[in-house]
């Protein structure tokens, strides 16, 4: 699933993963390390919500 | 001016009377305040948060006069400039000083003011200082308005200094809110301007203040709260998904096609029970636009075609909507074009990050005809209609 960040609206996509931070393509939400923050704005991980499809 | 909050506290900011302009965009018709918060211990003497740097002198004049000729500890709530900008001429006056703060704000600082490493104290989320008789308390409220923002307790007080949180642009001498019609307003200002976006997380911090139980707010503008109540609420408030039944209009016209319109867009409104604000977006204040954004229903934004797409002013205004992420739920695009154009688009593009119910845009051809206000009570019909699925109107 999708999250979007609630500060900057950057949505998080596990098809793609975070490359800039290391995570690989395929890597759901939930698995993301506590102290990955949100790549454009610097949340943190609490302050995304999943994207309702 | 010095301003005693309790025994061994003091309010040593400075107010600045005269700043009609934050951040060159957002108007402060009151003035503001930049408030320092000095805090006497039995054996250590801090200081929490500082002042816009080209206020500092008020700043020291109030240091002078408590006869202060040490500061063992600077806390940093947030590091914007307007309170951290004057942490470098401090640490100059007031040697062996260290400034105490969370590792985010330390990295901001170094690279805002190109604060050493060897300045900082790094605390953590919950962390005391104890400063003898007077204990600081650290509680992490971030993105209030930066991701590094953080609350000073001081335990045996109660008093909560909160920085940004809760603050008001207003220059007083009173050191408690008393006018607070006043400062409700300038208070919802700066909340509107400052925190709206980040709404969200505003609740989960408004959880945190509460349970430290305060028997003072103290931010870092506008006067402190003595009965913290009175601004938690209306944080509260303005943070709730409740609306009122109102739409607000914001729209331009440049030879009064659209003008036509959004009169008798307002009359039939009126006429339907809806309540109306009307901007025109050449000579309105941001501010009170962001103000009236904070709890409307329904925003028209209205506009001619000209450049083959909407007016310019039409485009800030509808941006700036975006980046603030009010509570809207109803959004309408209304206007009068000459031959054709991407106004809708273009508007459309720019209302992205608001989830909002779009209404059918109301685009009519040169200045409107009978069948057109037809089309325009039809568009006033429709906003009745969502505001009574809503539940905003009776």
């Amino acid at each position: 699933m999708k999250y979007r960040c609630t500060i900057c609206g950057y949505i998080y996509d596990p098809a793609v993963g975070d490359p800039d931070s290391e995570i690989p393509a395929g890597t759901p939400f939930e698995d993301l390390p506590d102290t990955w923050v949100c790549p454009i704005c610097g949340a943190s991980k609490d302050l995304f919500e999943p994207v309702g499809e | 001016m010095i301003r005693k909050m309790a025994e061994g506290v003091y309010n040593v900011g400075a107010i600045d009377w005269e700043r009609t302009l934050f951040d060159e965009i957002v108007s402060t018709p009151q003035g503001t305040s930049y408030n320092a918060y000095l805090i006497l211990g039995s054996e250590k003497i801090a200081l929490v948060d500082t002042v816009e740097p080209e206020k500092v002198d008020q700043l020291l004049a109030n240091l002078d006069e408590l006869g202060v000729d040490r500061i063992d500890y600077i806390v940093s709530n947030h590091a914007e400039q307007d309170h951290s900008g004057a942490i470098p001429i401090l640490l100059e006056k007031y040697p062996g000083a260290k400034v105490v703060t969370n590792a985010k704000c330390k990295a901001f600082e170094m690279d805002l003011l190109h604060l050493k490493d060897e300045d900082f104290i790094v605390i953590k989320e919950g962390d005391t200082l104890d400063l003898g008789g007077k204990t600081l308390k650290f509680v992490f409220t971030p993105w209030v308005h930066w991701p590094e923002t953080m609350t000073t307790f001081l335990v045996e007080d109660r008093i909560a200094f909160t920085c940004d949180f809760f603050g008001s642009h207003a220059a007083t001498t009173h050191t408690f809110a008393e006018q607070y019609d006043r400062i409700y307003h300038e208070a919802k200002r700066y909340y509107a301007e400052i925190m709206m976006p980040f709404r969200q997380t505003i609740g989960r911090n408004i959880k945190k203040i509460e349970e430290l139980e305060p028997r003072i707010i103290a931010p870092s503008h506008g006067p402190a709260y003595s009965d913290p109540k009175f601004i938690i609420d209306a944080y509260k408030e303005w943070i709730s998904e409740k609306t009122k039944n109102e739409a607000l209009v914001l729209y331009v016209s440049m030879h009064g096609s659209t003008k036509k319109m959004v009169d008798a867009l307002v009359d039939y409104l009126g006429e339907e029970g809806v309540e109306v604000k009307v901007r025109d977006l050449v000579h309105a204040d941001m501010g009170e636009i962001a103000i009236d954004l904070v709890d409307v229903t329904t925003l028209i934004i209205a506009t001619p075609t000209m450049l083959a797409g909407p007016h310019p002013s039409a485009v800030y205004a509808a941006y700036l909507a975006n980046a603030l992420r009010p509570k809207v739920k109803v959004v309408g695009i209304m206007g009068s074009y000459g031959w054709g154009g991407r106004t809708v688009d273009i508007l459309k593009a720019n209302l992205g990050s608001l989830r909002v119910e779009l209404l059918e845009p109301l685009l009519i051809k040169g200045l409107p005809k009978d069948e057109d206000y037809g089309k325009i009570r039809e568009f006033a019909k429709k906003i009745a209609e969502k505001h009574r699925e809503l539940g905003v109107m009776g």
